[in-house]
């Protein structure tokens, strides 16, 4: 059934939310083009044995984060930082204060985060999805990603309110 | 419910989705509107997500993604088609060809890509890109005639010129890549260093035709640089231009040039 999704559509219809998920993950735009690429290589090769059209969404997403864990795995260039327990009660960090911030600072906030916070919250704001097709990209249950993206907005605004009053500045990709 | 377990379920509220569909939160909603300091609560958390989701929004898509992602695919669409000839042929085909056709349609219809794109770096990063994240080798063997007689066959550089040293390594195979609707020749090696079990080269040399590549060196003294977690060497001869990676420092890929 997949044969009949005409490539180019898909394309046309998934390269720009599939690329801002890779550069939410990633921060870096080579990065990103080429993993929201080898996405759709991977579709050109074994899209075919989808049997259900209605999960091409899915898959495309599933795929991307695959391929981004399986480099990160192999670079280890993305440093993760622990986390202590993200306060019961969020930060005071005013949406004015938030504004101002630029989507880079954002971005490296995001990557500080606990990895398994990191692609459910940028799924969450990025908001093409529902919370049932983030767990089946993720491919964890809907109960699991709903705490995780709880504990994963309250890292982040954990993490924006602690720059914010540090007054830091986004930190570039490490490369 | 009380104001606590409201909360809890009202961060992951987004106002304008299909989010209040949910009945836990269309409950925790409905006590918002009754309770007024949970509705205080819930302006002030929702405008902070506002702001987040803006700075989501704002992450721009480069110019040319797709057209660069139609032409690639096509190109491994065609490898794809050599490799599996005999049980897949019609199908393959028959994409290619779409996709070919659509790749002849979209050069007229859409704006070419802006040269911004067509950048030595981007090059250097997709094509470290590929050696790093697994590849299919259209060819495996240590013999270089076979593979320059594989490339002239698939209409990818082949009349390359290697280094001493690099003509004294390890042959493993080759691939052809694609860049920017143009064929790029993926040459494999092994340099002798212990690898995993799946893996059977740690060397990679890719070449392609100068004229493709905005911001190509032009000497050909090699310019290192680390990518990706790869040490690279980039040199120009001739029309072409060369590309070789594979781990370590500097030191690891100088003894190949």
């Amino acid at each position: 059934m997949a044969d009949n999704v005409e490539f180019e559509s898909l394309v046309a219809r998934y390269y720009e939310p599939l690329y801002k998920f890779a550069f939410s993950l990633a921060r870096d735009e080579p990065d990103a083009c080429d993993l929201t690429q080898q996405t759709f290589c991977i579709w050109a090769a074994k899209g075919h044995q989808l049997r259900d059209v209605t999960k091409v969404k899915t898959w495309l997403f599933t795929t991307l984060h695959r391929e981004f864990l399986g480099i990160r795995r192999k670079q280890t260039r993305f440093p993760q930082v622990e986390l202590k327990e993200a306060a019961p009660e969020l930060p005071a960090v005013s949406p004015a204060a938030i504004s101002r911030l630029d989507t880079g600072q954002m971005l490296d906030a995001l990557a500080r985060m606990d990895d398994v916070y990191q692609a459910p919250v940028a799924l969450f704001y990025l908001e093409d999805h529902s919370y049932n097709e983030i767990a089946e990209i993720l491919k964890v249950p809907l109960g699991t990603v709903k705490s995780r993206l709880a504990r994963g907005i309250g890292q982040l605004q954990q993490l924006l309110a602690r720059d914010i009053a540090a007054g830091r500045n986004p930190q570039p990709p490490t490369l | 419910m009380n104001h606590d377990e409201a909360k809890t379920i009202l961060m992951l509220y987004r106002p304008g989705t299909a989010d209040a569909d949910d009945p836990q939160i269309a409950g925790a909603l409905a006590l918002a509107k009754r309770e007024p300091e949970l509705a205080r609560w819930l302006e002030e958390h929702s405008a902070r997500q506002e702001a987040l989701r803006s700075k989501f929004r704002q992450v721009t898509v480069p110019a040319g993604l797709k057209e660069q992602i139609i032409s690639e695919s096509a190109a491994r669409v065609v490898t794809i088609s050599r490799q599996r000839r005999n049980t897949v042929f019609a199908a393959v085909a028959a994409m290619a060809s779409v996709v070919i056709l659509l790749i002849v349609l979209s050069s007229s219809w859409i704006p070419h890509r802006q040269n911004d794109d067509n950048t030595m770096a981007i090059y250097q990063k997709q094509m470290v890109g590929i050696a790093l994240r697994g590849y299919g080798m259209d060819l495996t063997t240590n013999d270089p005639a076979q593979i320059r007689a594989y490339l002239t066959q698939n209409k990818a550089p082949s009349d390359y010129s290697l280094p001493a040293a690099l003509q004294k390594a390890a042959f493993t195979g080759c691939a052809v890549e694609g860049w920017q609707n143009v064929r790029v020749s993926m040459i494999c090696f092994r340099t002798g260093r212990p690898l995993p079990p799946n893996q059977s080269s740690d060397l990679w040399l890719f070449v392609v035709d100068r004229g493709s590549l905005k911001g190509a060196p032009e000497s050909n003294q090699p310019r290192f640089a680390a990518v990706k977690g790869l040490i690279t060497a980039v040199w120009a001869q001739g029309d072409k231009v060369y590309l070789l990676g594979t781990e370590g420092d500097e030191s690891a890929i100088r003894k190949f040039l």
